[in-house]
């Protein structure tokens, strides 16, 4: 009834692992623009800078910098709590780092990274109920 | 023989003791240092000592509850609560090292499961296993299992669920989320499939399907920003006009002194005071003992892909929580007073039930059936999740509970399980 097969599960797989090449053009665009809100994240405050960091955080996701971009994600979260794209992300990136931990035998990493998750399902509640 | 004796009687017999002891043998064989083995100990004696406090706020509420209930309204009136159920039996009933064991036994199921099979899903919502734990070891015991068995068997049953309850999730999941490496562990996906189920049935297809998310609602449900005040909005008016169906005359001969209708208040309040005190022990109590079972059963488990509570789905699918929040709330109203018709007990709603397992089946429903699956499922999922802790509640009764039921479908699946399965079984022979 619900197309549990296999070949669902293959379909997935491959989206998953498709890549994104990033060109030379729009890493250089990327770089640009972080360095411009960089500049500006600084004389604004709440809504606005968690949006601002949200978008460096993006980008450097997309350049594959990803402790800058959990390091942008979590400014922007402590700026102002949301559940768009950057949150997605960076519990994305948690995880990934999670199964780094996991796999390097680092028992402390592993906990800071479960714990960050924990975390996150609190931002989830919290903006859903307006907290 | 007298010290051993004096152990065995006075200490071994003290549940918060084998269960603070359990966590110092866990603690010791992670090599923590003294410092930490000694207040881990200690924290889980204090956790267990404050839920067994917590239930005992919980249950003069309910007893009065009760009784006000019955006297207004000539029928069983049951407050689901997961927690009640748990504080009394870990308490009243004294299944308390029981459920602790059956909870370690239940995360070393998963982890054994895990690493054998290709379902690699780690369940990571302590609380949730806690509730498990308490099932199945209260379903167990009404069986007729005792000591090791219980233990075990509880153990396999909540293993088992740990593990497929997330795997039936994902395929759903996967949708929502665009993502295979992060799995649903809430122990509501009986209620969530069967909400995806009917969503598919009744609601829109093909391309007529229009997303919930399409719609203006208000973005968020300010009334629940604190859980124990929407608690509070609801159970106060609950006590307070079953208090004055219950009429002054009987009502009075509970309140002594105090006006009856200030004193139905101020038990409602007691009711939250409870859940309050009860849910502030849970989280001493597991606050030693999960973090060192998360850590132990990713590294034991290559590939794990861990099972995360309900709010890992909100953000894909705000709209849907808030529809299936309100219509979940609905079809357990109309449960509230169909179940009664049919023999069965009258389910008073449950607002944080409906709140979390309500709104993550909205996400199914209009996953699965856009829009008008959204509400459609979502009522029949109101109605459904209010039916099967229904089933339960003749089994509380003879074993003494007080006026609660269970909440989470999947641990009332397992009590099921138990009542219906095992338990026939283990008669026959």
């Amino acid at each position: 009834m619900f197309r549990f097969g296999k070949r669902k599960d293959k379909e997935t797989k491959k989206l998953v692992k498709e890549e994104v090449v990033l060109t030379e053009e729009r890493k250089e665009d990327l770089l640009r623009m972080i360095h411009l809100k960089k500049e500006r994240v600084n004389q604004i405050v709440g809504e606005e800078q968690s949006k601002v960091y949200e978008e460096i955080g993006l980008a450097f996701n997309e350049l594959g910098e990803e402790d800058n971009a959990i390091d942008a994600f979590e400014k922007s979260i402590q700026a102002k709590k949301s559940v768009g794209d950057g949150y997605k992300t960076l519990l994305k990136l948690y995880n990934k780092k999670r199964a780094e931990a996991a796999k390097a035998n680092d028992g402390a990493s592993l906990q800071l990274y479960l714990k960050k998750m924990d975390q996150m399902m609190q931002v989830s509640k919290d903006v859903t109920r307006g907290v | 023989m007298d010290v051993v004796n004096f152990i065995i009687q006075n200490i071994l017999t003290q549940a918060s003791i084998t269960v603070a002891l359990i966590a110092m043998l866990g603690l010791i064989l992670q090599k923590k240092s003294l410092g930490q083995v000694i207040s881990g100990s200690l924290k889980t004696l204090l956790g267990f000592m404050v839920l067994s406090a917590g239930s005992s706020i919980i249950v003069g509420s309910l007893t009065y509850f009760g009784k006000i209930f019955t006297e207004g309204f000539h029928m069983q009136g049951i407050i689901p609560s997961i927690e009640a159920i748990n504080g009394q039996a870990m308490n009243e009933l004294g299944l308390g090292r029981d459920i602790a064991l059956t909870f370690l036994a239940i995360f070393i199921f998963n982890i054994i499961i895990a690493r054998f099979t290709k379902w690699k899903y780690i369940f990571l919502t302590g609380q949730a296993i806690l509730w498990m734990a308490t099932m199945t070891t209260v379903f167990g015991y009404a069986a007729g299992l005792r000591g090791v068995a219980l233990i075990l068997v509880g153990g396999f049953i909540g293993g088992i669920f740990a593990v497929a309850m997330p795997a039936i999730a994902q395929p759903f999941v996967r949708k929502i989320t665009g993502m295979d490496e992060i799995a649903l562990g809430h122990f509501c996906t009986v209620g969530y499939v069967f909400e995806a189920g009917v969503a598919k049935l009744f609601g829109e297809k093909g391309e007529k399907k229009k997303s919930v998310e399409d719609l203006k609602l208000p973005s968020q449900l300010e009334f629940l920003q604190d859980t124990y005040l929407s608690l509070m909005v609801v159970m106060v008016p609950l006590y307070i006009i079953t208090a004055a169906f219950a009429g002054e005359g009987y009502a009075s001969t509970l309140s002594g002194s105090t006006n009856y209708i200030m004193f139905a208040f101020l038990q409602s309040i007691q009711f939250v005071v409870g859940v309050y005190v009860l849910l502030a022990g849970v989280r001493l109590l597991l606050g030693e003992i999960v973090p060192a079972f998360r850590g132990i059963a990713m590294r034991l488990v290559p590939n794990a892909v861990p099972a995360l509570d309900c709010p890992v789905l909100f953000p894909y699918s705000p709209n849907a929580v808030i529809v299936g929040f309100i219509t979940t709330t609905i079809g357990s109203v109309i449960a509230m007073f169909v179940l009664p018709t049919f023999g069965l007990a009258m389910i008073l709603p449950g607002i944080l039930t409906n709140f979390f397992a309500g709104g993550t089946a909205g996400i199914f429903g209009n996953l699965t059936g856009g829009r008008r699956g959204a509400i459609i499922g979502g009522i029949f999922h109101g109605f459904f999740i209010t039916l099967l802790p229904a089933l339960l509640v003749t089994i509380f009764n003879t074993m003494g509970f007080v006026n609660a039921t269970a909440t989470d479908v999947d641990t009332v699946t397992a009590a099921l399980l138990y009542a219906w399965l095992i338990g026939p079984i283990l008669k026959a022979f």
